[in-house]
């Protein structure tokens, strides 16, 4: 909300300059967001007047001017077009500054003395906009008129002096969206008396009718339509706005139009109720209805463009078709015209959400929608309405027509709240007297009331947002001084703050990545099917099924919540490889999330999983690297019983090279190469290995019980053994079959060598292992240990079909 | 005799000094204590002395033997010594040349400032909480005292998955599911990833975390949220920061207020990290709104509360000097690698 100080200066006096009146009114609550000043910086620039040109003896494109600057004429050489004698001019003399900083110097033109500079409008910082007569690209010429003004500041002149402060009001304060609101905050900062100039709008005696000159309104949704105020002004004479207004309009950015439309304007502006003005003859049956608009229906805004309405939008009709979308814009059927003779003024109150909501849909949004999404006053309705035809009034421009119509069903509440100082007091942790709170409230326009010995504030008609206690205890501190607050510590009952299971085994994980050199990752939860297309997943596969559809996507990259961090991975490793960058090892804790069970169609929340996602690639780089770093992560989580299954049928990986974990059946993770076609979809040009491990699960699974084992106090038997077996058979399954059969004497299981030669013949492999037995209560005999070897042995062959290697 | 064996002896010594190597050592250790050295012959020629003389002989003979062998062991020492001088001498390495490890990883600096900030907390007392990024309006929202006809649940702002489940825009609804599940004293701080329908730029992202606190217990007052917030600005951003609390409006805390904090790039004197103003704006916070305590089902007139909440990416750049947000999510490793 824009404010100009000289309008602000009609509520209160202000004796700081803009610049302390803006941090002023922060710290009092209504934040500035810039401050614009005109005139401010322009310096020794006064009216002259040419009385002389001539050519200059050595450029063509340059004149010398003499001009009257009132006490003397100084010669200027300029290279303007558009100057004659006897023109009046803005001059910028020696030692003058202009707006951009420019300071105007003595000097020589190809020889030629110029003592100064004539100015065109941009020199001065103003536009075409706040001088429509003057042209842009020449020395502005300011007229006759003038003439008796040589030597005096332009500045003054012109009256050009102004500041304007842009203010970010909070949806709370839709009061503040007014010159009066905000006068009102100032007047209160800087402790002076608020002038209240529009007191008495309220109080004006006119009679309430059912019909004005003809006109009837009637409101048929209540609900949406809390109040509709009618007035009516005849023999208007439509024209231009007299200068102080289309300023005071400008100011607050807002284009003059004509002066019935302006004092709508200039009356939102200055008390926050917005208005419409109607040509009573474009009412068909001069009759207004407050209604729902029909499916279907259609209007024509004031801007030109067709509107399709439905039965959610509340429209302003006449008896046969909508004049004006409520709270939002007019429609152009009913538009004030240069032959209006007699105008009819809204002022009303509508439901704030559904403004918003009509706002939204038609996604128009205006400085009346805006108004009145907030929720506005009805008691102000009245005042505006009355401050309109003030206004005509006082501009000669019309007649009143003393008569209202004033549809007013659902009436302004009214809080009363009990002013328990004790308690606001210990809410603020302040100790602020019960007398300075009451000060500052009637300041506020808050009525005090003394009732059985208690204390009861009831605020003004403009302030709805005062409800309870609390929002008191804000007015007191705001004018208090947020700045006053003490600083002390909670001193409540203790508590302890510990990190859970979760939390602890998340931070040990991060200290293992980074000890293994990986890099943390951020990545965003969005993705779409055409990623998971790169992933080579058939159309059925769960990660599309499950995939969560946002209703309102940024863009089409973000139009699912991603049901795996695995491309938000390759993308990262890919932007990493075309940068050229070598070896890249990265890690990333966050979410998948998947519909399960078709639970968003049942209004229930989906599954969300937090997953660490690993992704490497470079020479030092392979499967075995991989598997280690997630061995490393499930020890230090404590996660020591799993199962290692080798999967084939992850379209994300290798077939060759993937590995599932599980628990029983719970495979809480999958790591392994990449796809050859994944990876080529992600356009990277190395092998890529990735891992996907649920920390939801490993915290389920984990064991954290740590006992101490006593150290073996007997020797220990160790034997080695070398057999040979088909390639296929993984070294998992043989460690298994030892396990299995060591008779709970197997201490260590050593895996020491792998080979193959064409002595073994085709296919097969030695696997050499050395085994260390041990049990802790007495030392172990050879002969027992030869028994476990044999029964091992024994069993590889008849499941392996393994042969002892000779 | 005797005199030989004492000229055995000198002779013996003599050659040990000036021997050179450990194999002369042996040498002279066989010429005189051999099987068939001399000092041994002497000792086997004893049988030709006369009884009365073969004591005091055969204990010099001792004397002496060991005498030898005392100088051989000091001497063999010496070549030791000398030895392993010299091997060491050629042991010499360049301890400029390049370690042998595993470089370490870098943790991102999102999780580094979510990581201070939870340490300072876990050391005020509070509990981390977490809850679902796909949440129902209903604790993001109605519960917070921001009802169906409220702006900011516009569409615009928020994403949506159906009617009633979006994407959190806020940490808060952690707050009201603990509000919900737990009776005061409540401790807590949220810290997470929060969704707004913000285009990426070098400020914005549709994407971003978020660290909530909510303290509710009996005769909490506004002046403890502002010790609190003091406290983890001196923590977080260094002992001499300052901070200010100004009115601002929240649907969930009534008196609201946002917090600048001096500075901490030029401790307040203006720089181009503050836009020349001395404070930065840090967060947002205020008193619980009664209406929202109520909502959650605890009793306003027994309880107060306090609430803040700040943008992690924003404190992070501030304090590394990052000036794009993208580059938090583009992970560059020559990005990463800085922290």
């Amino acid at each position: 909300m824009k404010a100009s100080i000289e309008w602000l200066e009609e509520y209160s006096d202000i004796d700081v300059n803009s610049a302390e009146l803006g941090d002023i009114l922060t710290m009092t609550g209504s934040k500035v967001e810039t401050i614009n000043e005109t005139g401010e910086n322009i310096k020794n620039v006064v009216v002259g007047k040419i009385c002389f040109i001539e050519k200059h003896p050595d450029a063509d494109k340059l004149v010398i001017t003499q001009v009257d600057v009132g006490n003397e004429k100084i010669q200027i050489v300029t290279g303007a077009r558009n100057i004659n004698v006897g023109d009046v001019v803005p001059v910028a003399k020696e030692g003058a500054i202009l707006p951009d900083g420019k300071i105007i110097k003595k000097g020589k033109l190809r020889g030629v003395d110029s003592c100064g500079m004539m100015c065109s409008i941009g020199e001065l910082g103003l536009t075409k906009a706040d001088f429509p007569e003057q042209i842009e690209d020449g020395i502005m010429i300011l007229g006759e008129k003038y003439e008796k003004d040589l030597g005096k500041n332009i500045v003054d002149v012109l009256d050009i002096r102004e500041s304007i402060i842009d203010f970010e009001i909070t949806p709370n304060r839709q009061d503040c969206f007014s010159i009066e609101g905000i006068g009102r905050e100032v007047a209160v900062s800087l402790n002076k008396e608020f002038k209240n100039p529009r007191k008495n709008l309220n109080n004006i005696n006119i009679k309430k009718v059912e019909q004005i000159e003809g006109l009837s309104a009637k409101i048929k949704d209540p609900d949406l339509c809390y109040r509709y105020i009618a007035r009516v002004v005849k023999n208007v004479k439509i024209g231009e706005s007299p200068d102080w207004m289309k300023k005071r309009l400008k100011a607050c950015g807002i284009r003059s139009i004509n002066n019935i439309v302006d004092i709508t304007n200039y009356v939102m502006l200055e008390l926050g109720q917005p208005m419409h003005a109607f040509d009573i003859n474009s009412i068909k049956s001069k009759e207004i209805i407050v209604r729902r608009a029909k499916l279907g229906e259609e209007i024509t805004t004031l801007d030109g463009i067709k509107r399709k309405l439905d039965e959610d939008m509340l429209v302003i009709a006449d008896s046969q078709k909508p004049i004006a979308i409520a709270g939002v814009m007019g429609g152009e059927n009913s538009e004030i015209e240069d032959n209006t003779k007699t105008v009819v003024f809204e002022s009303a109150v509508f439901y704030g959400g559904s403004i918003r909501k009509t706002s939204r849909k038609l996604a128009l949004r205006t400085e009346a929608s805006t108004r009145y999404e907030k929720g506005l006053s009805q008691e102000n309705a009245l005042r505006a309405v009355n401050r309109a035809v003030e206004l005509v009034k006082l501009l000669q421009i019309g007649e009143e027509v003393e008569e209202i119509i004033d549809e007013y069903p659902t009436k302004q509440e009214t809080a009363k709240i009990e002013l328990n100082s004790e308690k606001i007091n210990k809410l603020l942790g302040l100790n602020v007297p019960k007398q300075e709170m009451m000060s500052i409230l009637k300041k506020l326009e808050m009525t005090i009331v003394e009732e059985n010995g208690k204390t009861y504030i009831i605020p003004p008609f403009f302030r709805q947002d005062i409800e309870q206690l609390a929002d008191l205890a804000e007015e007191i501190l705001r004018f208090y001084g947020y700045d006053k607050l003490e600083s002390t510590l909670v001193k409540a009952n203790t508590t302890i703050g510990l990190k859970n299971k979760e939390q602890k085994i998340e931070d040990k994980i991060r200290s293992v990545m980074i000890n293994n050199g990986l890099s943390e990752i951020y990545t965003f939860s969005f993705t779409n099917y055409n990623e998971l297309k790169k992933l080579c997943l058939n159309d059925d596969n769960e990660l599309i099924l499950q995939a969560i559809k946002v209703q309102n996507p940024l863009n089409e990259d973000y139009t699912i919540m991603r049901t795996t961090t695995v491309p938000s991975m390759l993308q990262i490793l890919s932007n990493n490889f075309n940068k050229k960058n070598e070896e890249v090892r990265l890690f990333d804790i966050s979410r998948k999330y998947k519909n399960v069970n078709n639970k968003i169609e049942k209004e229930e929340l989906p599954e969300e999983d937090i997953v660490l996602t690993i992704g490497m690639y470079g020479d030092n780089i392979d499967f075995f690297r991989l598997k280690g770093i997630v061995e490393n992560v499930l020890e230090i989580s404590e996660l020591n019983k799993y199962d290692i299954i080798k999967e084939k049928n992850n379209s994300i990986y290798h077939p060759g090279i993937c590995a599932n974990l599980k628990v029983g059946n719970d495979i809480f993770a999958t790591f392994g190469e990449v796809h050859p076609k994944v990876i080529m979809n992600y356009g990277i040009n190395q092998k890529v290995y990735i891992a996907e491990i649920n920390i939801n699960k490993i915290t389920k699974y984990a064991k954290v019980n740590k006992k101490y084992q006593p150290i073996p106090k007997f020797p220990a038997l160790e034997r080695d053994i070398a057999i040979v077996v088909d390639e296929n058979v993984e070294v998992g399954t043989i460690e298994k079959i030892i396990e299995k059969k060591s008779n709970k004497m197997l201490e260590e299981l050593k895996l020491f060598d792998v080979y193959r030669s064409d002595k073994l013949g085709n296919n097969k492999k030695s696997v050499a292992y050395n085994l260390k037995f041990r049990i802790k209560d007495r030392t172990l005999k050879d002969e027992e240990v030869n028994t476990v070897m044999k029964n091992i042995l024994e069993q590889l062959e008849k499941e392996l079909n393994a042969e002892l290697r000779k | 005799m005797k005199e030989k064996i004492l000229n055995l002896k000198e002779q013996a010594i003599k050659e040990i000094r000036q021997s050179n190597s450990e194999k002369d050592l042996n040498d002279i250790r066989v010429k005189y204590l051999g099987k068939k050295g001399e000092l041994t012959l002497i000792l086997k020629g004893m049988g030709t002395l006369l009884p009365e003389e073969r004591p005091a002989v055969g204990s010099l003979v001792n004397e002496v033997r060991e005498k030898i062998e005392t100088e051989l062991k000091l001497k063999t020492n010496d070549f030791k010594e000398q030895e392993l001088q010299n091997k060491l001498k050629n042991e010499n390495i360049d301890i400029t040349l390049p370690s042998k490890r595993t470089k370490l990883g870098s943790i991102h600096p999102i999780t580094q400032i979510i990581e201070d900030v939870k340490e300072i907390f876990l050391g005020m007392g509070y509990e981390i909480a977490d809850g679902p990024e796909i949440e129902l309006a209903k604790y993001n929202f109605d519960k917070l005292n921001t009802p169906e006809d409220h702006p900011a649940r516009d569409i615009q702002d928020t994403f949506y998955i159906t009617e009633d489940i979006l994407l959190r825009s806020q940490t808060s609804p952690i707050q009201a599911r603990v509000m919900e599940t737990k009776q005061p004293p409540i401790k807590i701080i949220c810290p997470g990833a929060v969704y707004r329908s913000d285009s990426v730029d070098a400020t914005h992202s549709p994407v971003f975390h978020q660290v909530e606190g909510l303290v509710v217990d009996k005769n909490i007052s506004m002046a403890d949220l502002k010790g609190t917030l003091e406290m983890f600005a001196k923590k977080c951003l260094g002992e001499k920061t300052k901070i200010r609390f100004r009115p601002h409006h929240f649907p969930f805390t009534e008196p609201s207020a946002e917090a600048d904090v001096s500075c901490f790039v030029c401790g307040g004197k203006g720089c181009r990290v503050c836009k020349g103003e001395g404070w930065i704006e840090l967060l947002g916070c205020g008193m619980v709104h009664p209406k929202v305590l109520i909502n959650c089902g605890i009793d306003p007139n027994e309880y107060t509360g306090f609430a803040f909440g700040f943008g992690v990416e924003r404190i992070a750049m501030a304090k590394f000097g990052i000036d794009d947000l993208r580059l938090l999510y583009e992970n560059d490793i020559r990005f990463l690698k800085q922290f």
